[in-house]
C-alpha cells in the first residue's frame, strides 16, 4: 500500500471512530452528567416535602437565584421529590386547591407518568411509585374490603424524581402556588409487615 | 501532484510571494510527513481524529436547544416528546446538560418560536403582534426570553402572559404586542435592548401533546412584524 493510501485509510478509520465516539458520548451524557435534574434532586432526598426548584417572584421579592431551570415559566412554581425505591415505595400526597397542580414521575429515561389535579378524589391526590416486586407485594397484602384511593405506578428504574408544578394564573396567586408546591409531601411508605408488627 | 505544484506558483491571484512560500513549505512538510509516517503514528492520528471530531460534534449537538424532534407548525415549533420516555438520545442529553425538567406528555407541551411568520428572526428592536387563538388547554402561558444571562440593569415589567391574565376580544381571540415601546392592550416588553429573542408558548393539561402532528397554523397565534425602530 502506498503511503498516501495508508494515510487515507487512517483518516477514514478516524472518521468512523469519530462517529462511534459521537454516539457513545451522546448516550453517556445523561448518565455522567452532574448538572441534570436527577443528580440535583438527590440533595433534597431526605426531605419530607417537595424541594422547591423554582419559586415564583412575589411582590418585590424576586425569584431566588438558586433556581436551576434554564428558562423557567414565570407563572409556574416547580418542586421536586427524589425517590430511591430501594428504601421502599414512595408516596406523594397532594391536596388540591384552587390552583392547577400536576405531578409527573420521571425515571432515568424521561417522564413515564403524569397526572393533574383533575384526577383527585375528594380533594386528595395520592401517588405511590413502586417497583414491580413492591407492586405485587402490595397487591398480595391488600385487604379486599379496603378501597384504596392510591394511584399505583410501577417505575422502570429504582431511582427517579417526581415533579410538582403549580400554575399561578394571576400574580396574586403566586404566594399560594409557592405554598402549594411545598405542601406536597413525599414520604417512603412503610412496608406492610413493619406496620403489622409495630 | 507534481504538475499541481508547478501550476500553483504561476497563478497570479494566489496572493503575495511570502504567503505562497509558507503555504508551499507547509504542504511539502505535510506530504513528507505522510510519506514517512510510521504505522504507530498513523494509528495515533486516527485515534486523535476520532476522539477530537467525535467529542466536538457531540458537544455541539447537545449544547443549547434540542437539535431535532420538533414539529414545525407555522412560525412555532412544538416539542411534544422531549420529556417522555420516547425522547430521542439528543433531547435527553440536552436536558441532562442544562438541568432542564421538560413537560411530560400528560402535563403539557412546549412550543417555541425564534422567527416570525415570514421567517425573519425575532429581533429585540422590532415590534411584533402575536394574535389569534391557542389549541385547547386548561391553561397556557406565553413568555419571551433572550439568549444568555439576563441584564441585571434592566427592570423586567413582565416576562409573559397567562391565559387568565390576558385581555381578549369579544370572540375570544387575543393580541399580544411584543415591543420595546409601551403599547396599549397586552404589552409584552422586550427582555433586552438588542439581539434575537425567543417566544415560548406552554400549554398545560392539553390533549394536543399526544397528537402534535395534527396541529395546523390557524390553531396557533400568528407572529407578525409590525415595525422596526432601526
Amino acid at each position: 500500500m502506498t503511503s498516501r493510501g495508508r494515510f487515507l485509510l487512517a483518516t477514514a478509520t478516524g472518521l468512523v471512530l469519530a462517529g462511534l465516539v459521537h454516539i457513545g458520548a451522546v448516550l453517556l451524557i445523561p448518565r455522567l452528567s452532574e448538572a441534570d435534574a436527577l443528580s440535583r434532586a438527590r440533595t433534597g432526598e431526605t426531605l419530607d416535602h417537595a424541594m422547591p426548584v423554582y419559586t415564583l417572584a412575589t411582590g418585590d421579592t424576586p425569584s431566588p437565584p438558586e433556581a436551576w431551570l434554564p428558562i423557567p415559566d414565570p407563572a409556574v412554581a416547580v418542586g421536586i421529590c427524589a425517590y430511591d425505591l430501594a428504601d421502599g415505595p414512595m408516596r406523594v400526597s397532594a391536596r388540591t386547591g384552587p390552583l392547577m397542580l400536576s405531578l409527573a414521575v420521571h425515571g432515568r429515561r424521561g417522564a413515564f407518568y403524569a397526572v393533574t389535579d383533575q384526577a383527585a378524589v375528594r380533594g386528595a391526590l395520592d401517588l405511590v411509585v413502586l417497583t414491580r416486586a413492591q407492586y405485587d407485594e402490595a397487591l398480595a397484602n391488600a385487604d379486599e374490603n379496603d378501597v384504596t384511593r392510591d394511584v399505583r405506578i410501577v417505575a422502570p428504574d429504582a431511582k427517579g424524581y417526581v415533579v410538582v408544578r403549580v400554575i399561578a394564573a394571576l400574580p396574586s396567586q403566586r404566594p399560594a402556588a409557592n405554598t402549594a408546591v411545598q405542601a406536597v409531601s413525599c414520604t417512603v411508605d412503610v412496608p406492610a409487615e413493619d406496620k403489622a408488627g409495630g | 501532484m507534481k504538475a499541481a505544484d508547478m501550476v500553483a506558483p504561476a497563478r497570479p491571484e494566489a496572493g503575495n510571494a511570502g504567503v505562497r512560500t509558507i503555504g508551499a513549505r507547509i504542504a511539502a512538510v505535510a506530504r513528507d510527513g505522510v510519506r514517512r509516517a510510521s504505522t504507530v503514528s498513523l494509528v495515533l492520528y486516527a485515534l486523535a481524529l476520532g476522539a477530537g471530531i467525535g467529542l466536538a460534534t457531540a458537544d455541539y449537538a447537545t449544547r443549547g436547544g434540542y437539535p431535532f424532534g420538533g414539529v414545525a407548525v407555522g412560525a412555532w415549533t412544538a416539542w411534544p416528546r422531549t420529556g417522555s420516555v420516547g425522547a430521542d438520545p439528543y433531547a435527553r442529553a440536552v436536558n441532562a446538560r442544562r438541568g432542564e425538567i421538560p413537560l411530560a406528555v400528560g402535563e403539557g407541551m412546549l412550543l417555541t418560536a425564534a422567527q416570525d411568520d415570514e421567517g425573519q428572526t425575532l429581533d429585540a428592536t422590532c415590534t411584533y403582534s402575536i394574535a389569534g387563538i391557542t389549541p385547547p388547554a386548561r391553561a397556557w402561558t406565553v413568555t419571551v426570553a433572550g439568549r444568555g444571562p439576563r441584564d441585571p440593569a434592566r427592570t423586567i415589567v413582565r416576562e409573559g402572559y397567562t391565559s387568565t391574565e390576558i385581555l381578549r376580544d369579544r370572540d375570544g381571540r387575543f393580541v399580544i404586542t411584543l415591543s420595546p415601546e409601551v403599547q396599549a392592550g397586552n404589552w409584552l416588553a422586550m427582555p433586552r435592548a438588542s439581539g434575537p429573542v425567543r417566544l415560548a408558548l406552554r400549554l398545560y393539561d392539553t390533549p394536543v401533546a399526544a397528537s402534535a402532528g395534527t396541529l395546523d397554523r390557524t390553531s396557533l397565534p400568528a407572529i407578525t412584524r409590525t415595525g422596526c425602530a432601526a
